[in-house]
Formats: C-alpha cells, sequence, structure tokens
C-alpha cells in the first residue's frame, strides 16, 4: 500500500464498529481511567453528591446489566453538560453513556410530575401562552414560587423566562422571505417559539440582510432535548422524529437549517441519533447532515468570503460565555470570530466550562444550589467586567445568567443584527 | 522442629480441597489444610467460570453430565452468593453442523437437562452482539461462578468449624510409619522455618500436582499431564449470558460472562509441567478468533489479561488409561485409594474433576476416607451454607455498585475498577495478614479491573504498609513483585486499548513514581514473618 | 477559521508549537480530540533523567550524547533543548499565574522525591517542587492527608529514608478534609489551598510538630489558581523550604501548564478546539492539501498550509498496535518505525526490562518531516513532535517533557522560518 493511500484514508478505527451493537456503550472499553474527565467536569468540581463521570460513566457501565434494576441513583447528579466527553483524550462517550444509563435508572425509579411538565416545553407554552401576563406575574412572584417550589420541585429562585404572550410561529407564518439564490430554513426552537420571538425575527432579518431565502418549516415543535436529559428517551424519540419529519424536506431540498438555539441544534445535529438509538433513522440522519449553529453557518460564510455583511462600530463592552452544549458542537467559538469582526467592540472571553443551568438541571430544587456553585466563577468574572451586556448562545443559559448576575444577556446574534444597523441599541438591551 | 497434629490433612487449597476441607470439618473432624501458595492459585483460579449445567457434556460424556445437572442446583442452594444466574446458550455457529443440536436435545432429554430451543431472533434479542449468522440456539441453565469466592467461603467455613488453614506451606515430604501415611512436613514459604503434621489420614486433592504429592509417598505409576487452557478476559461484558458453541467440544467454545468480564476460553495443549504453562502467541491470536466467531467484533473490544489454566489430566499405568487429547477423557473424577492400588494406607487421592462438581468431589473423598476408618459420618455439604452465603441470594453483577452508593459519602474508593472501599480493604488486609498484594487481588479483585493495577496498586501498597505490617521495603517488595505479576498476564495481549492503558500505567509507576528506582530490600531479601496468618 | 497552521494534539508539544507560532503571527488552530498529557503528568520538564542502562543522570545535557542515534534529542541537538527551556520559562514567568515560575536548566539535573519514596532527577521544575532537591541529603518531614489516597507520607518517608541518598524523613499524616468530602482528589485539595482559611489550618496543625531543620514536604496540592502565593506563604509561614511532591493524575502541576499554555494560546489569537480528531488527509503532490476531521457525526476539512502533529504516543491514542499486531500512527497514517514485524516479538517477559515496542514511533529526518523505509521524505507540510516520534521510551529515560518541549518548539520555528542550525551539535545525530 503506498504511502498515498495511506494519508488518504483511516488506517484505524476510533470508535468501536457498529456490530458491537453500543456505540456509547461500547466506548467504554477505551478508559484508562485518566481521570482528565472528572478535572473538568463542573458538577464533580463543586459537590461531592456526583462521584464524577468517570465514575458513572464507563466505569460504573461495567457493572450494569440488562435485566438487572441500576443501583446508582447519584448518576442523577450528571448535568448532562458533555464536557467529559469533549475533553476525554481516549474518544470514550463519557457523556452519552451516562445519559443513557440514566434513563435505564428513570425507567425504574419512574418520573415525577415536574420532570415530565419541565421536559415539555410546548406543554409550558401552549400552556402559558394564552395567559401570558398573568403567568409572568405569577413567575416573578415569591410567594407563588415558594408554593411552586414545594408543589412541584422548580427552586423559587430559579431564572425562568417570560412568556412572550405570542408565537414566533404566528410571526414567521405571516412574513414572506424575498426570493434569494441562497436558501437556508430556521429552526428556531422552542425558545424563540414562546419566549424570545425577537430573537427569531431577527435571525430572520439578519439571514435576509445578507442575501438568503429564509424558510421557516411549519409544525416545528420540540428536539426532545429536555426529554432525553430527563431520560424520557421513549417521549424523546417521538418528538425527535416529529422535529425531523418538518425539517427533512428542507434537508433533502439541500437546504442547510439553521438554529439559534445551540443545545437544540446540537440534539438534531448529533446527540439524538448517537445518545437515542436513531443513527440510521432517515429523516434525522439528513436534517443532522444539514444543520448548523447560526454562528458555525456565519463563519462558514465568511470564510468562503461569502458573508456580505456591513458592520458598524459597536463601542460596548460584552462578555462572552460559550455554553458548554455550544462547546459540544466541536466548532470552536465562531460567535468570537463574528464578533472580532464588529470594531469598537470590546469582548472579554469568560474562562468556564459550564454556566450550571444545563437546560432544566439547574431549576430542580435538589440541584439549584449546585448550578448556582458550578456557575459562581462566570458570575465573578461577569459581573467583575461591568460589561453593556453578556453574550451567550443558549437561551437557558441566558436566563440563568442574567437572572444571577442581573446583566442582560443576548444571543450573539443579536450584537451581529446590531452592528450590521438593524436594529437600534435600546432593542439590544431591551428585556426580551 | 514444631509438630502439630490433626485427625485430617488436607493437601490442596483450590476448590477440591477446600470443600473437602468443609465436608470434613462439618462431619466433627479436626482439618489442617495446606497449599503451597495462597488458596485457589492453581486450576481454581485459573478457569472461566462456568458453572456448567451439563450442556457441554451430554453428548460425549454422560457421566459427567449426569454429574453437573445433579451439583448445579445444589451449589445454588449453599452458595448462592458465589453465583450468578447468567443461563446460558448453546449457539450453532455458521462453522458448526446443525445435526449437532439434535444431538444435544437427545442428551439434555436423557440427562434430565432443562433446555428449550429458541429462534435465532430471540437469541440475537437475548444477545444483541451474538454472531447475527447462528442457526440455532438452545437454552440451558448455565451460570458464572466466582472460583476465589468459592473456595474463601468452604475455607472460612472450615476454620469456623475449627480447622486450620495454612496458606504458603508446601508440603516437602510425606511421613510414613510402616505401610501408612501418617501426615507430612511442610515449610512456610514465608519463613522458610519447616513443621511436621501429625494426621491420622492424608487427602491428596492437589489436582495437577497430585501426582508429584504422591510421589513423595513413594508411589509409582501416577502421572498427571497438564492439559492447558488458555483464557482471555475481555474488558466488559459483551453477552450477558454464558455461551456455548453448539458442537463437540473444541477450542475456544465458551464465553463465560463473570463478575465484569467476558471471558473466552479455551484451547489444548500438553505441557510437561503444571507450573510452566507459557501462553503463546498462536494461542491467543486462536482464542481472539474463536471470539470473534462467536461475538463479532471482539477483535476490536478491549481485552484485559490472558493466563493459562492447567486440566489435570490422570494418567495411570497400572489400570492402562492413556490419555490422548485431554478432552477425549471423561470430565469426572474418581476417588484413587492408594490403600487398594498401593497398599499404602491412610491416604486418598481425588483425581479428575471439575468445579462445578466441587462439592460431589469432596463428598466422594471423605465418604471413602470416612468407609476405610470404619466412622460413620454422613455428608451434610447439600445442605449447608458456608459463611458469606446467608441471605441466600444469587450473586448479582450490580452489587458491587449497590454497596459503592452506599459508602459513597463515608469513605475512599481505593480501587475504582473493582469498586473496592477503604475499608473493606484495610479489613481484608487485616484479615489475610498478608504481605502479598496479589493476594489481596485474589480475595478482591483488587487491581483486575481495565487499568490493572495502575491507580489502585499504588494506593493499597501505601495502604498495607500503613497498616503497620510492612516497612517500605516490604511495600515497595509487594508493588513490584505484584506489577511482575500481572505483566505475564498483560503482555501476550497487549493491543489496542490495553497497550494505551500499560503505556500509562508505565508512565506512573516507572515515570512518574520511579518504582524501579527504589533501594533494594536490605539484608537477605527475605521477607519478614508476618503475624499468624488467620481465616477466619 | 482557516488556519494557517493545524496543530494536532493538546499535549506538551502541541501547545507549545502553538503558543509558539501564534505568538510569531501565524494563525493556528489546535485540534484535539481531548485535553493531553499534561494532566497527567509531574509537571516538570524532564530533559533526561536516566541512561540507555538506566543509570541516573546528573547532566542531561552531556549525557545526550549517549542516546541512540534515533533519539528525537537528535532532531534539536543542545541548543535546541537549551533554547527550549528558556523559552518555557520565559512564557510560564509571563503567564496569567505569574510570578509562579520554573527553575533550573538543562545543565543540571536536581534530585527529587517522587511519591513514593523514590529519588528521581528531574530537570526544570515549579519554584514548588525545587525546594525538595535532594542533592546532599537531608531531613524531611513529609506531609500528607488521610483524605487523599494518592499520596501516603509515611511510605514516601520509609524509602527515603533508606535510601542511598543520604535523606532521613519522617511522615506525618493531617486528617484534613476540603469541602467535606469523603473522597476528595488532588484537585480538591489544590482548591482548598488555595484558600487562606484552609492553609492557616494546615499551618496551625503542623507548625510545632516540625523539627528545626526539617523541610516540608507536601504532595502536589499547593494550589491550582495561586501557586505562587500559596507556596510562598508555606514558605513564610514554617520558615523554611516548602516543596511539594508530584502524585498520581489529575496532576495540578500538570494542569497549572495546561491552563497557563492555553490562555497564552487564546491571548495571541489562537484556539483549542476539542473533540476533532483526524481521520486522514488528500495529498497533492508532496503536501498535505486537506485535512479530513470528524467533528461529531459530521466530516469537515481543513487546508493548512502546514501540519504539525502531536498526536503522542502510545498512551495518547497517537500510536496504536491493532489486533493483527501491526502498528498504526493513527491520524495520517504515516510510517511507523521500530515496530517488530507481526509475528515477532513485542514485549518481553520482564516487566521492568526494556521491550522491543519501546521507541516505536514516526522516524523524521533533521527537519522533523516524516521519512519512509528509505529515509526519504514522505510529506513536505507535515512536522512531527512529541511522543509520536520514534526512537525514545521516555517513561524509563524521563525525558518525555523535554522532547515533547524541544521537538515541539523546533517544529514551530521550522515553520516559521526562525529555526537555527541546531542539529549536528548532538554526537549521535546521525547523517
Amino acid at each position: 500500500m503506498g504511502i498515498t493511500d495511506k494519508l488518504s484514508h483511516s488506517q484505524h478505527d476510533h470508535d468501536p464498529p457498529d456490530v458491537l451493537g453500543d456505540l456509547m456503550r461500547g466506548t467504554l472499553d477505551h478508559c484508562v481511567k485518566c481521570t482528565i474527565c472528572e478535572t473538568f467536569c463542573p458538577v464533580a468540581n463543586v459537590t461531592p453528591l456526583f462521584p464524577g463521570p468517570k465514575t458513572v460513566g464507563p466505569q460504573a457501565e461495567r457493572f450494569r446489566v440488562r435485566g438487572e434494576e441500576s443501583q446508582d441513583h447519584s448518576l442523577d447528579y450528571c448535568s448532562g453538560c458533555g464536557v467529559c466527553t469533549q475533553v476525554c483524550p481516549q474518544g470514550v462517550h463519557i457523556a452519552e453513556i451516562n445519559t443513557q444509563a440514566r434513563a435505564k435508572l428513570k425507567e425504574r425509579d419512574g418520573f415525577s410530575l415536574r420532570d415530565r411538565i419541565i421536559a415539555r416545553p410546548p406543554l409550558l407554552g401552549r400552556a402559558g401562552t394564552p395567559a401570558a401576563p398573568l403567568v409572568n406575574k405569577t413567575l416573578a412572584s415569591r410567594p407563588l414560587r415558594l408554593l411552586g417550589e414545594k408543589l412541584i420541585g422548580v427552586h423559587h429562585a430559579a431564572a425562568v423566562p417570560t412568556f412572550a404572550g405570542r408565537k414566533f410561529q404566528g410571526w414567521a407564518k405571516k412574513h414572506q422571505s424575498p426570493p434569494a439564490t441562497r436558501r437556508v430554513a430556521y429552526f428556531h426552537g422552542c425558545g424563540a417559539n414562546w419566549y424570545e420571538p425577537v430573537v427569531g425575527e431577527k435571525t430572520v432579518g439578519l439571514l435576509e440582510a445578507i442575501g438568503c431565502q429564509v424558510d421557516v418549516p411549519r409544525g416545528q415543535s420540540c428536539c426532545g432535548l429536555p426529554l432525553q436529559s430527563n431520560g424520557q428517551f421513549d417521549a424523546a424519540r417521538r418528538y425527535v422524529r416529529t422535529m425531523a419529519k418538518r425539517l427533512a424536506p428542507a434537508a433533502r431540498a439541500g437546504v442547510d437549517i439553521l438554529g439559534t438555539s445551540t443545545s437544540c441544534t446540537l440534539m438534531l445535529k448529533r446527540e439524538a441519533r448517537e445518545i437515542l438509538d436513531l443513527m440510521e433513522d432517515p429523516d434525522l440522519k439528513v436534517v443532522s447532515e444539514h444543520m448548523y449553529d447560526i454562528c458555525e453557518y456565519l463563519v462558514m460564510l465568511h470564510d468562503r468570503g461569502e458573508l456580505a455583511l456591513e458592520l458598524q462600530p459597536l463601542p460596548m463592552t460584552v462578555t462572552y460565555h460559550a455554553p458548554c452544549q455550544q462547546q459540544g458542537h466541536g466548532i470552536g467559538k465562531p460567535a468570537l470570530e463574528l464578533m472580532a469582526l464588529i470594531p469598537e467592540l470590546t469582548v472579554i472571553e469568560n474562562d468556564a466550562v459550564c454556566c450550571g443551568v444545563a437546560g432544566t438541571y439547574g431549576i430542580k430544587v435538589e440541584k439549584y444550589e449546585i448550578a448556582a456553585n458550578v456557575g459562581r466563577g462566570l458570575f465573578d468574572q461577569i459581573e467583575d467586567a461591568r460589561p453593556d451586556l453578556a453574550v451567550c448562545d443558549s437561551e437557558t443559559c441566558r436566563w440563568h445568567i442574567e437572572g444571577s448576575t442581573g446583566v442582560r444577556t443576548v444571543h450573539p446574534l443579536e450584537i451581529i443584527h446590531r452592528a450590521a444597523g438593524l436594529s437600534s441599541d435600546a432593542e439590544l438591551r431591551a428585556p426580551a | 522442629m514444631t509438630t502439630i497434629s490433626t485427625e485430617v490433612l488436607v493437601i490442596g487449597g483450590g476448590a477440591t480441597g477446600a470443600g473437602v476441607a468443609w465436608d470434613a470439618a462439618l462431619r466433627g473432624f479436626d482439618v489442617i489444610l495446606v497449599d503451597r501458595a495462597d488458596l485457589a492459585e492453581g486450576t481454581s483460579g485459573r478457569f472461566h467460570g462456568l458453572l456448567h449445567s451439563g450442556g457441554r457434556y451430554v453428548v460425549k460424556d454422560p457421566v459427567a453430565a449426569d454429574e453437573c445437572v445433579a451439583e448445579n442446583p445444589i451449589l445454588r442452594r449453599v452458595i448462592p452468593d458465589c453465583i450468578e444466574d447468567t443461563g446460558g446458550l448453546f449457539v450453532t455457529t455458521p462453522e458448526d453442523d446443525p445435526a449437532y443440536g439434535d444431538q444435544f436435545l437427545a442428551g439434555c432429554q436423557r440427562a434430565g437437562l432443562p433446555t428449550e430451543e429458541i429462534g435465532v431472533d430471540d437469541a440475537l434479542r437475548m444477545e444483541p452482539r451474538l454472531n447475527p449468522g447462528i442457526k440455532r440456539a438452545f437454552t440451558v441453565p448455565d451460570a458464572s461462578i466466582d472460583a476465589w469466592k468459592t473456595v474463601w467461603s468452604l475455607a472460612r467455613g472450615a476454620a469456623q468449624h475449627g480447622a486450620r488453614v495454612l496458606t504458603y506451606h508446601a508440603v516437602v515430604a510425606l511421613h510414613k510409619d510402616g505401610d501408612a501415611v501418617t501426615g507430612a512436613r511442610v515449610r512456610d514459604e514465608l519463613s522458610g522455618e519447616e513443621l511436621d503434621i501429625e494426621a491420622g489420614f492424608t487427602l491428596n486433592a492437589s489436582g495437577a500436582w497430585a501426582a508429584q504429592i504422591v510421589k513423595l509417598a513413594g508411589i509409582e505409576g501416577i502421572g498427571v499431564i497438564p492439559g492447558k487452557g488458555i483464557m482471555i478476559a475481555m474488558n466488559h461484558r459483551l453477552v450477558n449470558t454464558v455461551i456455548n458453541r453448539c458442537t463437540m467440544p473444541a477450542d475456544g467454545d465458551i464465553l463465560v460472562p463473570i463478575r465484569t468480564v467476558s471471558v473466552i476460553g479455551t484451547t489444548d495443549m500438553r505441557e510437561a509441567d503444571p507450573d510452566e504453562l507459557p501462553v503463546t502467541q498462536a494461542e491467543v491470536d486462536q482464542m481472539l478468533a474463536d471470539g470473534e466467531r462467536l461475538v463479532p467484533g471482539l477483535l476490536q473490544a478491549r481485552a484485559l489479561r490472558v493466563w493459562a489454566g492447567v486440566r489435570p489430566l490422570w494418567q495411570d499405568e497400572r489400570s492402562g488409561e492413556q490419555a490422548t487429547d485431554t478432552r477425549d477423557v471423561s470430565r469426572t473424577h474418581a476417588v484413587v485409594d492408594h490403600s487398594a492400588r498401593d497398599g499404602t494406607r491412610g491416604l486418598l487421592t481425588m483425581s479428575g474433576g471439575k468445579l462445578t462438581t466441587l462439592r460431589l468431589m469432596a463428598q466422594d473423598l471423605v465418604d471413602a476416607m470416612c468407609k476405610q476408618q470404619g466412622e460413620d459420618r454422613p455428608c451434610t455439604t447439600a445442605d449447608v451454607r458456608p459463611p458469606g452465603n446467608e441471605d441466600g441470594d444469587l450473586y448479582t453483577l450490580g452489587s458491587r455498585l449497590r454497596r459503592r452508593e452506599g459508602t459513597q459519602q463515608q469513605e475512599q474508593l481505593i480501587c475504582e475498577c473493582e469498586l473496592i472501599g477503604r475499608t473493606k480493604l484495610e479489613e481484608t488486609m487485616r484479615r489475610r495478614g498478608t504481605q502479598n498484594l496479589d493476594d489481596i487481588r485474589r480475595s478482591l479483585r483488587l487491581g483486575m479491573g481495565p487499568c490493572q493495577g495502575g491507580f489502585c496498586i499504588y494506593r493499597a501498597a501505601g495502604i498495607l504498609h500503613g497498616t503497620g505490617r510492612l516497612d517500605g521495603a516490604q511495600a515497595t517488595a509487594s508493588l513490584t513483585s505484584f506489577l511482575s505479576e500481572r505483566w505475564h498476564g498483560m503482555w501476550p495481549i497487549l493491543y489496542g486499548d490495553q497497550l494505551r492503558q500499560a503505556r500509562l500505567d508505565d508512565w506512573i509507576f516507572q515515570g512518574l513514581l520511579g518504582v524501579q528506582h527504589l533501594p533494594p530490600a536490605n539484608g537477605d531479601g527475605r521477607v519478614e514473618a508476618p503475624a499468624q496468618e488467620t481465616v477466619a | 477559521m482557516k488556519p494557517d497552521v493545524v496543530v494536532v494534539g493538546a499535549g506538551l508539544a502541541g501547545l507549545s508549537a502553538a503558543v509558539r507560532l501564534a505568538e510569531a503571527g501565524a494563525s493556528v488552530r489546535v485540534l484535539a480530540k481531548g485535553v493531553g498529557s499534561t494532566h497527567l503528568g509531574a509537571g516538570t520538564i524532564d530533559v533526561l533523567g536516566y541512561d540507555a542502562d538506566g543509570g541516573r543522570v546528573d547532566r542531561p545535557l552531556e549525557a545526550l550524547g549517549g542516546l541512540p542515534a534515533e533519539h528525537p534529542y537528535g532532531l534539536v541537538g543542545r541548543a535546541g533543548v537549551s533554547a527550549a527551556i528558556e523559552w518555557f520559562k520565559g512564557r510560564m514567568a509571563d503567564g496569567p499565574r505569574a510570578p509562579y515560575a520554573y527553575v533550573g536548566d538543562a545543565e543540571q539535573n536536581v534530585l527529587l522525591p517522587t511519591a513514593v519514596g523514590a529519588v528521581a532527577p528531574a530537570g526544570v521544575v515549579p519554584e514548588t517542587m525545587v525546594g525538595g532537591d535532594l542533592r546532599g541529603g537531608g531531613r524531611v518531614c513529609v506531609v500528607g492527608f488521610r483524605g487523599l489516597k494518592d499520596f501516603f507520607p509515611a511510605l514516601v518517608a520509609d524509602n527515603l529514608s533508606r535510601g542511598p541518598d543520604g535523606v532521613t524523613a519522617r511522615g506525618v499524616e493531617l486528617d484534613l478534609r476540603p469541602e467535606g468530602r469523603a473522597d476528595p482528589n488532588a484537585l480538591a485539595y489544590a482548591r482548598a489551598f488555595d484558600d487562606e482559611g484552609f492553609r492557616a489550618e494546615v499551618v496551625a496543625q503542623l507548625v510545632a510538630r516540625v523539627a528545626p531543620d526539617e523541610l516540608v514536604a507536601f504532595p502536589a496540592v499547593l494550589g491550582l489558581v495561586s501557586p505562587h502565593e500559596v507556596w510562598a506563604e508555606m514558605e513564610h509561614r514554617f520558615g523554611r523550604a516548602v516543596f511539594e511532591i508530584p502524585t498520581l493524575p489529575p496532576s495540578v502541576p500538570g494542569i497549572r501548564v495546561y491552563t497557563t499554555l492555553a490562555q497564552l494560546l487564546t491571548r495571541a489569537g489562537g484556539r483549542v478546539v476539542l473533540n476533532n480528531v483526524i481521520t486522514g488527509a488528500e495529498r497533492s503532490g508532496d503536501r498535505v492539501r486537506t485535512l479530513r476531521v470528524r467533528v461529531g457525526l459530521r466530516e469537515v476539512t481543513y487546508a493548512p498550509e502546514w501540519v504539525v502533529l502531536a498526536t503522542g504516543g502510545f498512551s495518547a491514542g497517537g500510536l496504536a498496535l491493532d489486533s493483527s499486531w501491526v502498528t498504526h500512527e493513527v491520524a495520517l497514517g504515516l510510517p511507523v518505525a521500530g515496530a517488530p514485524a507481526p509475528g515477532n516479538e513485542r514485549f518481553g517477559a520482564d516487566y521492568f526490562g526494556g521491550q522491543p515496542m519501546d521507541r516505536v514511533g514516526v522516524r523524521t529526518d533533521h527537519e522533523q518531516r516524516p521519512v519512509g523505509e528509505d529515509g526519504g521524505r514522505v510529506v513536505e507540510n507535515v512536522l512531527v513532535a512529541g511522543a509520536t516520534l520514534a526512537g525514545a521510551a521516555p517513561w524509563r529515560e524521563k525525558s518525555g517533557d523535554g522532547i515533547a518541549l524541544a521537538t515541539g518548539l523546533r517544529a514551530a520555528e521550522l515553520i516559521t522560518g526562525d529555526a537555527a542550525g541546531h542539529v549536528g551539535d548532538v554526537a549521535t545525530a546521525g547523517a
């Protein structure tokens, strides 16, 4: 075999082949107990209640066998941030093993009412939207939140978003995207739909400004990530399949799908396929192959010299935190690359692994303190920087950061949108 | 020269010997059990862990099959904590003759062995990693059995009934008075001192070494051919059911899920010396290839350790048994009556057998002794549980995980791979009274997980040193000897993930700790005699 | 981003190369499967601790001449090693943990105790360790924590005392468990030491127990964020040399190195991107045109001018031996030298002895380009650094960090054009 051949294909399988039937679990064989994952685990570093990703993942998995009741409830303290998989030098899919193990644990233990509800954003969205002002008032009322904590188990101080009182989908239905040669599809996610439709509108606006025709596929629901993180795999699969069906036509037409919720895009890009055993689902596969985080996509265009964007100076100071799930994409920090194009903008890159909320984890009464401790370092950094705004790609992180620091926290897209002259300072800083 | 006396001297601390000691002690005999090394360091500690349903023997060796059918449920009843009810499957792989399955069924029927032919789809649902090309599948009540736990449980039980268990005591001579064997001289391998044991009766349960023992009594014409078989432990349970190839016994035809690993076994090569069991590359390659046939993709899974066990193949010139292939001989056992054969009283030897029938072997041997002595003491081992099995529950894989979950907030985890907490480790060190980390490994599986001691052996050496029983030189010697011992089982299967692990461990022990640069032990290299070992 | 240079591997070799390149103005991206070997190392830069016969080396630069011909140090020469050391010391002193600094040089080894009580040569070490230089013997009070299972002061002291180096030691165990943990690791203790309340408690429990002429040794947990402050305060409060001893991973001193280099890289405009796995490359003539990288379930490509391959050896997964006994360089499939053919002996029966597989790796020419069996350069724009290189057995020689640093830097300098003619001043450097 010549050198040419050797350089043109991989000689060595990094992961076990599918014949072992255990794409995630099988990677436990690569674990050499080096402790690197535990070094980075944001939860294990703040509480002994969680023994660490190596311990509950590849290590404990050797003691789990089908048919036997799962033994280790401490596994439930894993927040699902995924940092362990990212840092593992051996290629163990630790976070994925943990998530799958948690699902088995929950199968036995059962799901609490709370976990059923908070894992279904569309349910919450549909319930809260019609009477949004009243609901928002309730959620802002401390006595009612204390009551809620007792009844449901959501911590009274946990940051919860405000209902917008309208759906982004409603706006999208009425919006006509001007025809253009480059077509993209927008995967808005539950965050934009129920709580931050303005983010969705800005996204569409920005994409149109750079010459894209934006299609918002109808009937988008939930990507299933909260259900997956809470171990409700059957329900998660239903949600995923539905979402995939909605987005697949665009993907099959060769249209790239962009998302502004970095955790939701990761779910459809990778996690659902790996964790829910949906690797070969045809709709999901084609969607996953065309799925991009919005900043990832814009940087791609920029690298090709195709980002037609005039950016005005923006003399302000912002901090940027890359959520753990954004890092899970493995694409670096494209938001920083984009913001670096904006003159006079000072961006302070935060140095934190995770803000703590990890989706639904940090709002739970039994996990809230842990989440607060995980995020403490980040919050201190942000407060010390005294920025005009904090920037972060994931909506649950934004709400958590804003709730804990009091600093208005926005999606990087909103900064770009402002610098592109498509919105004003006031609009940028306005609460959601 | 110290002399101690007993009624029954049992030579050999494997499953047979421990079972004999237990049986005899229960019958009220005063017993001393000796082994030249740790318990279960011979054949018992080196087998694959299969508690036979008997399915393997139904066609070729009906007597052995019947024994397994009878003994399997008895062991589940008396030593449940040592046994995991994995169930078993016999599968016809693409290379096997499907017609054998009919012989198999007929044989099971005859032996009263509960079996059921299930659809291939059902088998694959049960065990998703099985070769999808299998043509037939049959369920059987196989199980996996932890030999060390079994042996130690029996030995502790014997000790509770007054027996003395002397590990690291090698028999150097058998005493005779006229035509009777009256005991033995043993050498304490740790201190070098010798002592005499006076025994009314001597039971030779030394398996592959049995011929060496009987020679000490001046008995000729008996040989034990060591039938070596290698086994490879794969890092995790590729299957959760014992998988057997549905064919005449062949190499590499069993895959046993035992504790956290799956063991693929075994080969058959006749060796000259039961203490010299080299593992050859060819055998390793063959074993992996055999495993691949049962579970495609095994070659990409991680192999943890390889070792060789030895079947004692009995050869008696006088009876005319000539062994050819070690598998062609019946796997059943026999009591060798030296009084009849050689005119030597006071000595009986157990020949052949397998771990599944350990209780029956012990019963037969002690019964034969009683008969010769005119003692009427019935065997009760079928109904009494030795220590550690009190709750009557079969072992479950998750039990260590459950235990750790309960102690997580209170104590340190020392061996992370095998979930051994500090309390358990220190308690075992105290109880064993040993200086040897390999003894602890055998008792607890310390260092037997994926990292093969990479992290825990340093900790264990430190803890052992901290018990005050050893000084730095001894702790160091124990650490380095553990590493050398572990290397034997590693280097023949060192590829892929395990090589990665080994190199990390090399960095830790040699690069970071510099164990090879520690000053050697002072004096003549002998270690100080520990306080008297207790087995209770 | 379209980097000019892609560095593969986030260990010491990769990070050093990346920082050097980024600070010289190159656009650099480090792609790595995961975090590298820094977290597992001692945090020291060992140039050469033992020669080919296992004898202790006192003066490493001098001893380089006695190394086998194919040794990676032959690629950089003595000047290259010295320059790399000086560079590293400079960058650490300039880093976010300043004034935490490294001391020493490649001329003279120090002798430091290990976590099992051996005494081993070490090269350039953090200031927090150099107080443990036991050349000339001494008396040491080795302090451990009952909660830290990765360090046993009594064992360390016992073995130190019976060694031939004139050291007398005793062990003291404190029962302090940070954060209320039953099973804290070195990182938990390091966080605790960063807290002055914990430090005060440690001093309070110890200061009266330490004899006048005893040095004080701790496991390597003297602070993660502010090691200089922690160590300086300890020395001040005890009024004598205080030092830390590296122990089992997680390596706190190693983590300090990693975070320093990663931050220096970010400051200089570079970035480490994890969970990126090189699956191969497309060639154009004698150059790699595109690198194929698996990110999650997707394959992306980079088209850098240069690639620095610093993926480590077998323990890091840069090299692999498969079950048919064939050795691979994993990322790019480069030719591997020194591996016994399948069927030949790979390992010997003596664990502590040399093994045929010891020095396997990718062989390069003097410009760190990989070469084939005939010695001819295989590709123009890929440079190899660190443990992927053939010719060393770093865990035996205690040379891994020195090799990683020196070859990583030289790779960077070969790319920037700053590489001086270091080669040839090591006697064993072949033609």
